[in-house]
């Protein structure tokens, strides 16, 4: 593993900031700066599997890996490795939390993802049209922290139906109360058990 | 107080299920946001009109006994809700009939409210020059002397009405460790990276903040019909905090506020949300039989059960998503289930966490006539 890939999987904010500014400055391509920025991530995803990094760690190497994505995007003008694929991603209207779902998002975007987030408390409506002005987005997640809003789920999916899109789109959820009772309650395909096993399931889903 | 024979027999089960002296499980209600599911009053009026809001609640409560013998209740009717929770976790809180519709659950509204410079002014001024920078930004303050006032007047009262209606509350109040305040001021994530970046900062502040906590348990009137209070685990929880932090930040404050709460005769409640797993052994570090662990289902019991032996009495843990989407067979196997694996002695049978206002009825009722019958 390269230094910068070393230090992001063990959280080293501040010496991962500093090493890519150097390696930025004196030339190093920035795509493949980043893709050891994504290497790290993907380890720290090995270490959460396996026990031994917590939420708080996947957090931290998130916000590492948004610090120096923020350093790197202006120099890479317009190149871009190819995109893991897109996926759409938001909280059910009624539920305003958005802790897990941007955790997700980060986790996600680490390993290559488009994403597009829109938001919390987000009507079936906002999902059809970000579908629809995105439809090359495969997967749709989608949050709910309140064991109330199990509704808001199943009227969303019903929607995505409804609107002639289920057929593009396997649908993933996710949040603290959901499990395989609220996917089949819901007509999702899978749930998340956290933010890293949502990365897996996107994988899975899109056959990739 | 004047008791009855009813209450008296269920509060005699309540301390024998602390020090594992039950012969059968205990069975103890918990869903706050419930009643108006299945009632003819709003969530909105449950939570504000706290005269009709305690009857529907003691209501509701006797309906359930009618068909499944309670023993107890674990958290009582919520008054005024949004105080406490504004008031534990520095966080504004969406309410029924205010900011959101009359029958939708309330909801923290986490947004970063404590700015880097307030560690200093919390370091430098003290724990009250910060409250009060934070508290108003929060939640208006009239309410706060609102809420205050109702304790005052009505805690006695209050507690005559269950001692009448036959059931032992376990939790009298919350005692919410300064970990979880911080993390709902600052936002969890900002508070989680300056866990990682400011460890130093933040572990002196958690020292004044828990000063406070604790000449608050040691000084403040406990009276006769108080048995428990709840120290909160949110988002201290094993599953999301990595160890060095929990360690430091998180065990020690918990550990603290449990022990004074004991020196003034008060059980203990650790009421536990997620996975505690990792960490479920530290709590053979508290006084055998003194505490209560209160968990959601995302804690393994079994596990706790094999590590923790007769240490501590459990109370929970059907799971809220059993309770809104499953069926009364399922609840019920669950039930059967853990009294299986973890036995009757110690244990109060109880949602997790806290019944989902969306709970099936005929659930509640599989859930406590299946321990009643047990």
């Amino acid at each position: 593993m390269s230094s910068i890939a070393q230090m992001i999987s063990n959280l080293e904010d501040e010496n991962v900031v500093a090493e890519v500014q150097k390696q930025l400055d004196s030339g190093v391509n920035p795509l493949d700066i980043f893709k050891e920025c994504q290497a790290g991530m993907v380890e720290v995803g090995n270490k959460f599997s396996c026990g031994e990094y917590f939420v708080s760690d996947l957090m931290m190497a998130g916000a590492i890996f948004k610090e120096v994505g923020d350093l790197i995007t202006p120099y890479l003008k317009g190149q871009g490795g190819a995109s893991a694929g897109k996926v759409v991603v938001g909280t059910v209207f009624g539920d305003i939390h958005d802790i897990g779902k941007d955790l997700v998002v980060a986790m996600l975007s680490a390993a290559n993802f488009e994403v597009i987030d829109v938001g919390v408390d987000a009507k079936p409506e906002a999902f059809i049209n970000a579908l629809k002005e995105n439809p090359d987005a495969t997967v749709l997640g989608l949050s709910c922290l309140l064991t109330t809003c199990y509704d808001s789920l199943k009227e969303t999916i019903d929607a995505v139906t409804e609107a002639g899109l289920r057929e593009k789109v396997k649908i993933m959820i996710g949040g603290g109360p959901v499990d395989q009772g609220v996917v089949e309650y819901s007509g999702a395909d899978r749930f998340g058990r956290d933010a890293q096993d949502a990365v897996t399931v996107c994988k899975e889903l899109m056959g990739s | 107080m004047m008791t009855n024979k009813v209450f008296d027999v269920r509060l005699k089960k309540v301390f024998d299920t602390i020090n594992f002296e039950n012969t059968k499980v205990t069975n103890c209600y918990m869903g706050q946001a419930v009643p108006p599911t299945y009632m003819d009053i709003t969530l909105h009026d449950y939570i504000f009109q706290t005269d009709k809001g305690l009857d529907a609640f003691i209501e509701f409560v006797q309906g359930i006994g009618e068909k499944a013998e309670l023993d107890c209740i674990n958290f009582a009717y919520p008054a005024l809700h949004n105080v406490p929770l504004s008031l534990i976790w520095w966080s504004k809180v969406k309410m029924p009939g205010r900011e959101l519709g009359e029958n939708d659950l309330w909801q923290v509204a986490e947004k970063k409210v404590m700015q880097d410079e307030d560690y200093d002014l919390l370091l430098t001024k003290g724990y009250d020059a910060l409250a009060s920078k934070i508290l108003p930004q929060v939640i208006k303050m009239e309410e706060v002397g609102a809420f205050v006032k109702y304790h005052m007047e009505n805690d006695d009262l209050v507690a005559q009405r269950y001692i009448d209606a036959g059931y032992p509350v376990l939790n009298s109040g919350l005692a919410c460790p300064p970990f979880e305040t911080l993390c709902g001021a600052r936002s969890m994530s900002q508070f989680f990276m300056d866990c990682y970046k400011i460890p130093d900062k933040v572990e002196a502040s958690l020292d004044i903040m828990l000063e406070v906590i604790l000449n608050g348990i040691k000084n403040d009137p406990v009276p006769e019909y108080v048995i428990g209070k709840w120290v909160g685990g949110w988002r201290g929880a094993s599953a999301l905090i990595a160890p060095k932090i929990w360690d430091r930040l998180v065990w020690p404050y918990m550990y603290k506020i449990a022990m004074a709460l004991i020196d003034r005769n008060v059980t203990p409640i650790f009421h536990l949300d997620q996975n505690w797993d990792r960490d479920i052994e530290r709590l053979l570090e508290l006084p055998a039989k003194k505490c209560i662990l209160n968990t959601d289902g995302m804690t393994d019991l079994r596990n706790a059960r094999k590590k923790l032996g007769e240490h501590m009495a459990f109370l929970g843990d059907v799971p809220s998503q059993l309770l809104a989407t499953g069926s009364p067979e399922k609840v019920s196997d669950y039930v059967k289930k853990l009294l299986d694996d973890i036995g009757e002695k110690g244990v109060f049978i109880a949602a997790g966490c806290d019944a989902p206002a969306n709970s099936k009825y005929e659930n509640l009722i599989a859930l406590h006539k299946t321990a009643a019958e047990y």
